[in-house]
Order: C-alpha cells, then sequence, then structure tokens
C-alpha cells in the first residue's frame, strides 16, 4: 500500500472522526482560534507601538545614517564640500545638519540652562518633523527668534512673542525673540531645548559653517547599512551611526516588553495546547475499542498515528484559519482605535502586518500537532487484545 | 490441505503475581474450507487460541503455521500485513465504526489493502449479505443481526483465507441467530470459505462440520 494511499485513508478516518465529535471539536478549535488571534492582536499592538516609537524617534532626531565628528573633534570639518557632495549621491532624499550648543536662557527674571539645537529649518524639514511640534507661535523665519520647548517655557513663565536673552557657552548674549513654543516626544529636548537658526548660532559662537551632526535621510531606510560604507568613502568620514543604532535604547527596552508579552502568548499558547492534549487524549481513550478493532483488522500503528496526528492538523487548520480572520478583525479594529502614550507623547494604535498572519499560524499549527503528538502515539501503541476486550 | 496448525502451543498470562497458562500445549489443526466449531467453558481457552491462530497476540511458546507458512516468529509489520490480506474476524460485540456508514465499514480493510475498486466491492459485499437498501445506514440505524451482517461483508473485504469468529451471535436473537448461521454456512459451502467459530452454543457447533473441544487450555476431543 502506498503513501499516497495511506495518507487518504489517514485523512478519511481523520475527517469522520472530527465531523462525529464536532461539538467536542468545536471547543478545541475555538481555544486555537483565541491562541492565535492573540497571537496576531498582541504583536500587533507590539510591532505597531515599537514602529510608532522608532517612526517618532527618527522624526525627532535622526536621520537614517548620521554623520558625527571624527573622534576628539567637537564639529564636523570642511561641512560645505560634504554638503555639496550629499547633495549630488543617489537615494539621498535630504540631509540636515546641525550645531548643538549650551547656554542659559533668562526670562522675566529667571534663568535656566539650555541646550541649543541650532538647525536650517529648510533643511530639516526634509529630514525630520521637529519643526512641526509647535504648540504655541509659529516656526523659524527670521534669524532672531528662537523656539523654546515647553518645559523650559513653563520653568521660565515664558509665552510666544515674548523676548528672552540668551547667553551662548563662549558667553557672548543676545536678545532673541520666542517665536514658538515645542513639544518633541524627545526627553532631553522638551526638557530645555531651544532651536534657532545654524548661522546665527554659529556667528554667535564664532564659528564658521561648522556643525555637530549631518543627519542623511535615504530614499529607503533600509539602505542604511549599504550608505554607511558609501559616506564613510565618499566624505571622508570616521565615525558614522545608522539609525538602528541610534534607537538602541528604544529597541532594547521594545525588546523587554516583547519578552514580556511574548510570555503571555506562550501562557495562552500552552494553554491552548494542554487542551487540545486533553481532549485529544480522552477522544482516544474512549475509543480504545475501535482503535483496537482498526488493528485487528490490518490498520498499522503508524497509520493510525497519523490519523489521530492527521485529526489534529485539521484542527490546528480550522482554528488557525478562524484565529487569523479573528486576529485580522481586531487588530485592523484596534488600529482605528489608536490611543494617546504619554511615553513618545504620540498617539499610537495596533497594526496589522502580512507577516503575523503567518508567524501565529506557524506558531499555533506546531503547538497544536506537537500537543496531538502524545495522544496519537498513545492510539499507535494500543495493544489489540486488551482493547478490544476492555482489559 | 491444512490452514492451521498449531504445535505444543502455550500461552501464559502474569495477572499480579499469579501466572496463567491460558493455553498449555495446544496441538490443533484445520482444514481449508472447513466450518469448525470450538467449544469449552469459560476459561478454557477458546477465545485466546482464536486471538493467537488470528495474529492478535503472540505466544509464549509452540508454532503455529497458517496456511504452511510460520507465523509466530513475524515481525509486527508483517504480521499486520499478513492479518489483513488472510484473516477476517467478526467479533461477539459487532465492533464497527459507528460514525461510518454499512459501506464505509466494509470499505475500510480493502481502503488498507489498497483495492482499486473497494467502493464497488464493497456494495457487492453487503448486497450478498442481503443489506443492499441499507449501505448508506450508521450502525446505529441497524438492528444487531443487520450489523453482525456488516461485519461479516467487512470481514470478507479482502477475501481472507481464514474467518474467524468468536460468539458472533451471543447478542442476537433467535431469528437473527439463524440467519446469521445460515450466511456462514452458505459462505462455508459455496465460497468455501474456512471459518472457525467459537461459540458456547451447543446447538450451533452442531450446525458446523467439527467440534473441537477445549477444557484447561488444552484440545480435548
Amino acid at each position: 500500500m502506498g503513501l499516497k494511499s495511506d495518507l487518504e485513508t489517514a485523512l478519511f478516518f481523520a475527517k469522520k472522526d472530527t465531523g462525529k465529535n464536532i461539538r467536542v471539536f468545536a471547543l478545541i478549535i475555538l481555544a486555537i482560534a483565541f491562541a492565535t488571534a492573540n497571537i496576531i492582536i498582541i504583536n500587533g499592538f507590539m510591532d505597531g507601538f515599537s514602529n510608532s516609537l522608532v517612526d517618532a524617534t527618527l522624526d525627532i532626531s535622526s536621520g537614517h545614517v548620521n554623520i558625527y565628528p571624527k573622534e576628539n573633534d567637537r564639529y564636523i570639518e570642511g561641512l560645505g564640500i560634504k554638503e555639496l557632495k550629499l547633495d549630488g549621491m543617489e537615494n539621498v532624499a535630504a540631509y540636515s545638519s546641525r550645531l548643538y550648543s549650551s547656554g542659559t536662557l533668562s526670562y522675566n527674571e529667571k534663568t535656566k540652562t539650555i541646550k541649543i539645537v541650532a538647525l536650517d529649518p529648510e533643511r530639516e524639514q526634509g529630514v525630520t518633523k521637529i519643526l512641526e511640534k509647535i504648540e504655541e507661535g509659529e516656526g523659524l523665519t527670521k534669524e532672531n527668534e528662537i523656539l523654546i520647548s515647553y518645559r523650559l517655557a513653563e520653568d521660565l513663565s515664558a509665552r510666544a512673542g515674548g523676548e528672552a536673552t540668551l547667553v551662548f557657552e563662549n558667553g557672548v548674549s543676545k536678545t532673541y525673540r520666542i517665536k514658538g513654543i515645542i513639544r518633541t516626544g524627545a526627553t532631553d529636548l522638551d526638557a530645555n531645548g531651544v532651536i534657532m537658526y545654524m548661522n546665527e548660532a554659529n556667528n554667535a559662537l564664532g564659528l564658521s559653517g561648522k556643525a555637530s551632526i549631518i543627519m542623511v535621510k535615504l530614499s529607503k531606510r533600509e539602505l542604511a547599512e549599504e550608505y554607511r560604507d558609501i559616506l564613510k568613502k565618499e566624505l571622508e568620514v570616521s565615525k558614522i551611526k545608522v539609525w538602528r543604532e541610534e534607537i538602541e535604547s528604544i529597541t532594547g527596552f521594545m525588546n523587554t516588553v516583547k519578552k514580556i508579552t511574548d510570555t503571555v502568548i506562550a501562557v495562552g499558547l500552552f494553554a491552548a495546547a494542554v487542551s487540545v492534549g486533553i481532549i485529544i487524549y480522552v477522544n482516544v481513550i474512549h475509543r480504545r475499542r475501535q482503535i483496537g478493532i482498526m488493528k485487528a483488522i490490518g490498520m498499522k500503528s503508524s497509520l493510525i498515528f497519523t490519523v489521530y496526528l492527521m485529526e489534529a492538523l485539521l484542527l490546528a487548520g480550522i482554528g488557525v484559519a478562524a484565529g487569523d480572520a479573528l486576529g485580522y478583525i481586531g487588530t485592523k479594529y484596534l488600529e482605528t482605535r489608536p490611543f494617546y502614550c504619554p511615553i513618545i507623547k504620540e498617539y499610537i494604535s495596533a497594526k496589522f502586518y502580512t507577516y503575523l498572519l503567518y508567524d501565529a499560524s506557524i506558531v499555533s499549527t506546531a503547538v497544536v500537532v506537537l500537543a496531538g503528538m502524545y495522544p496519537a502515539l498513545m492510539a499507535s501503541r494500543t495493544n489489540i487484545i486488551k482493547a478490544i476486550w476492555g482489559t | 490441505m491444512k490452514i492451521i496448525e498449531t504445535r505444543e502451543l502455550k500461552k501464559t498470562y502474569t495477572l499480579g503475581k499469579v501466572e496463567v497458562n491460558a493455553l498449555n500445549g495446544v496441538n490443533a489443526l484445520v482444514e481449508e474450507g472447513e466450518f469448525v466449531a470450538i467449544m469449552g467453558p469459560s476459561g478454557s481457552g477458546k477465545s485466546t487460541f482464536l486471538n493467537m491462530v488470528g495474529m492478535l497476540d503472540v505466544p509464549t511458546s509452540g508454532e503455529i503455521y497458517l496456511n504452511g507458512t510460520e507465523i509466530t516468529k513475524m515481525e509486527e509489520h508483517a504480521r499486520v500485513e499478513y492479518r489483513l490480506r488472510n484473516i477476517g474476524f467478526v467479533f461477539q460485540f459487532f465492533n464497527l465504526f459507528m460514525e461510518l456508514t454499512a459501506i464505509e465499514n466494509v470499505m475500510f480493510p480493502m481502503m488498507l489493502s489498497g483495492h482499486p475498486f473497494y467502493k464497488e466491492r464493497a456494495e457487492e459485499l453487503l448486497e450478498s449479505v442481503g443489506l443492499k437498501s441499507r449501505i448508506n445506514h450508521l450502525p446505529s440505524e441497524l438492528s444487531g443481526g443487520e450489523q453482525q451482517r456488516v461485519t461479516i461483508a467487512r470481514a470478507l473485504a479482502n477475501q481472507p483465507k481464514l474467518l474467524l469468529t468468536d460468539e458472533p451471535t451471543a447478542n442476537l436473537d433467535t431469528k437473527a441467530t439463524h440467519e446469521i448461521m445460515e450466511l456462514f454456512r452458505r459462505l462455508n459451502e459455496e465460497k468455501h470459505q474456512t471459518i472457525i467459530m467459537v461459540t458456547h452454543n451447543p446447538e450451533l457447533g452442531a450446525k458446523t462440520d467439527r467440534i473441537i473441544h477445549f477444557r484447561d487450555g488444552k484440545v480435548v476431543k
């Protein structure tokens, strides 16, 4: 007897048995479906959250590739030439140079230490959305204007439209008009950040064309690794970080959260697997005499094993398909119900990704089949005499 | 031609610390085409003997020849294959697959053996046992006699050389018992089917060609 015929016979029996016990098996299917949907929804939620967090970070404080000064240098040398080279490079969608510095800001007799982020607003808009995060007032249009963070505004009791005195780290003091108040979601910038024009900061600090970072946005962020080497060579720079390295602290945090959710998922799957195993086990016990007859007639042990394994596979197939549908509907529903996340100061929601279906289907099927193995093995090892005569 | 020959067949079961000799050196012979009854009191070893020659169990010692082949030393997979193609069973409690219809029950052994026209043959077999109109009924929709006839049709599916039956009429009324015995007799006379039937009932034993009497795990006459 061939393998095809063996499988046909096993499938025939598995289908008949499943059909006969449809009520009991409906419970198994339900357990598998919920466990599968659980995987999709929780992972969809976690991946949605994770991607929102990454996007939010990239939107505020990083390009796909960031160029830094050489070791022991404070500023990037030859900024103009590097920018010219970037202008002509393929897949470089935009870039923005920033100059970081520090100082103090005084407003109405209150003074606070500040972190200065100097940039070219036009170029910055091509790379990040930091200038869109204005909570009060307007964006920068003149060099004597600054944007300050909402917490700095709170600390200084400052309002948009007011004038503040900024003392740079070299002691130069100038008065600026507070054009707007920003809330970016980036902790350090929101604490005491002041945004101003790049040229203005360079002039005040007595520098010329200096930058602390060049943030490069590529046509696709997947090109980052490839462009790390290209930019290193073309721009003759030694320190380059890609976006993944810039968000390492976030991915570390997300990995920890993921481990927790994976544990929750594993517990759910284990519960489903145990219930599947128990129900198939009870079914095997209940059908012991029938299994004995099957063997007496001439059904091989391996084929009996296949019948019960196929039964588990059938249940897994139906349960996983139902779970996929449930997970898809659940995730899509949650996509339309975003909620505000105080960590990133953004609305986040679950996101449906096709790979979630594949992952959940494979994991659930594997777990259910594994759960069905012991009862299937037990069925295949049934002693004919004891089974038929019930001894 | 000898279809069954056993030599000094012994079977010992261990029940806790007690050893029970179910078969105690059985020498038996059945010729091809015979309809033989095996009779004896409870615990005499009738069913154990049937299990041994039916290859459902292995003896503790001794030899069994089926159609000239010594079967006691066969590997498990060879035993299963041999049983499928050469031996048909009819049990006391019908033992049909309750989720399968009559025809599906009869098809089952042929599906296992890879019979190319199992459905057609199953129909023929059910017709031959008088159940043509009941082929699509589940066992629960059939009477005891009808269920046993389905079991007989199933046992004959792969044209076995040997039909083994253990108290096949024990759960049937008189009319159904008579019908089943008639069916066995017809199979034996028309198809030369070798049949070995374990029974307690002397009336049924009397309807066979020969009776082998068992007592205390031995053939007594």
